[in-house]
């Protein structure tokens, strides 16, 4: 073993080399380097359910805000609703009222005309009596027969339209 | 592809720079001067052309690290194996009243420095978002872990991790440290020779290998332990069925725990040989390499070294890792 270089202070003094450097590396290596890895993950995982989180928070913000837009749609619709409603009913109205308020002119209408005409007859009649008495003077002139009184009456009536036309 | 006349003339003359190097590199190597005259003379040195210049010491290898300090400065620790008992008290701590330090002792604490140094500095300022020294450091621990826990399973390499990725380190850097060129320039000087350099690869040393085997081994039979309490042992002494009176089966068994036991202890050697083999055959090859043809003959050889490193630092560690995911798998699983 000698002839190889066996030398067992020198085999202490590698041990003990290695002790040094393994305790050295541990403390002043690895460990940092392992705790900086654990914390680089930790970190990572801890950004990554934090961007889980934001997703989420952002997604159920939208949710709410398509929510709140719907909410303000129906609304809208409804307040539209209401105001064609009562637009609606304003026209049904008015309609009713100009309605109304023709049927009364029309019927104020007709009775005038009504009353125009009852004049008239009232006036056509009181001509009439005295278109009779003329006629009657006419028959009591001559006999008459049925043509003759007609030829009478169509004279006294052309003569009363003639004398109601002076 | 079309080059310009500027890089043309760079590529001429980088083409004419390695050739004169080549040229310089054959002249002043061994092979060059063995065509120019025989090993003549002082038997230890090659003269050739360049020979009165630059005189170069004929390699010798020793297996054994030299002393770097003290009155032995330069020999090696089986200087008295080889020479006529001139001391005998290499296998003292103490020499000449000093503290033994080799140059492979040198080395490893050299290496050990540069990864303190490199671990203190990478990590002195840590920050989320990393510099490059610490990205550095992160990447390499992470796939050291990964690699680890590809082998013990997620979640179980946390506790392995310093000692196989220490061990991994100092392998590989203890290795690559050495193929810098100024590395093994330097040494104890006597008779205008060199005739060690203060730093050798501490792989080239049969203690360092051995000390990480052992390291490997006492961690792994402790992992067994602590694994599986002392039924860990009924690994390696089964008489379970030869106590019940089986004796056939029984002696198989008894002679299988043997093998076991073997294999285990067996462990401790290959991994020794292993590391001590392949980095001092890499040494060896660089300096014949570098002795024969100086300069551009030894680069592929470098580079070459530079993967040997890395090969053996991955199987020290993966192998230990390796066993010790046998040793902490439940019994049943290893029974084949």
């Amino acid at each position: 073993m000698a002839d190889l270089g066996f030398h067992w202070p020198s085999l202490l003094v590698f041990l003990v080399n290695f002790g040094i450097l393994l305790a050295v590396l541990y403390y002043f290596g690895y460990k940092r380097i392992l705790a900086m890895l654990d914390q680089r993950s930790a970190s990572i995982r801890d950004s990554l359910s934090e961007a889980d989180r934001v997703r989420q928070e952002s997604t159920q913000a939208r949710e709410e805000l398509e929510a709140q837009l719907g909410e303000a749609r129906r609304a809208g619709q409804q307040v539209l609703e209401e105001a064609r409603q009562a637009a609606e009913r304003y026209r049904e109205e008015e309609q009713a009222r100009a309605r109304a308020e023709a049927e009364d002119f029309l019927r104020r209408a007709r009775t005038q005309i009504e009353q125009e005409r009852n004049q008239a007859i009232e006036q056509v009649r009181e001509h009439f009596a005295d278109l009779a008495i003329t006629a009657a003077e006419r028959v009591i002139d001559r006999s008459l027969d049925r043509d003759a009184h007609r030829d009478l009456i169509e004279r006294a009536l052309s003569e009363s339209a003639e004398a109601q036309r002076n | 592809m079309a080059i310009s006349g500027g890089a043309k003339g760079i590529l001429i003359f980088a083409a004419l720079a390695l050739l004169a190097l080549a040229l310089a590199g054959f002249i002043t190597g061994a092979i060059g001067a063995a065509f120019v005259d025989k090993f003549s003379g002082d038997e230890n040195v090659v003269h050739g052309w360049t020979g009165d210049v630059l005189p170069l010491d004929q390699p010798a290898v020793h297996l054994a690290p030299q002393y770097v300090f003290g009155d032995h400065a330069g020999d090696s620790l089986d200087y008295d194996n080889k020479e006529a008992k001139k001391y005998d008290d290499s296998s003292k701590i103490f020499n000449d009243n000093s503290f033994v330090i080799t140059n492979t002792i040198l080395s490893s604490l050299v290496t050990s420095g540069v990864l303190i140094f490199l671990f203190v500095l990478g990590t002195a300022r840590m920050s989320v978002v990393p510099g490059r020294l610490q990205g550095l450091l992160e990447s390499l621990v992470e796939g050291l872990l990964g690699f680890i826990e590809s082998v013990m399973g997620a979640g179980k390499g946390r506790g392995v991790f310093p000692l196989i990725a220490t061990i991994f380190l100092f392998v590989a850097f203890n290795a690559w440290l050495a193929l810098i060129p100024i590395y093994q320039s330097f040494g104890v000087i006597e008779d205008g020779h060199l005739k060690a350099t203060f730093l050798r690869p501490a792989g080239t040393d049969l203690n360092m290998p051995l000390a990480l085997a052992l390291i490997s081994f006492f961690f792994v039979e402790i992992l067994g332990i602590r694994a599986h309490g002392i039924g860990y042992f009924g690994e390696f002494f089964r008489f379970g069925n030869l106590l019940r009176g089986r004796i056939l089966t029984g002696l198989i068994d008894v002679f299988v725990g043997l093998l076991e036991g073997i294999s285990h202890l067996v462990r401790v050697v290959s991994f020794t040989f292993r590391l001590f083999g392949n980095m001092t055959a890499g040494e060896i090859l660089l300096l014949v390499s570098s002795f024969l043809v100086a300069f551009l003959f030894s680069v592929p050889f470098y580079g070459l070294e530079l993967l040997v490193g890395l090969i053996q630092a991955v199987i020290f560690a993966g192998l230990t890792v390796v066993f010790a995911a046998i040793a902490v798998a439940p019994h049943e699983a290893e029974e084949h």
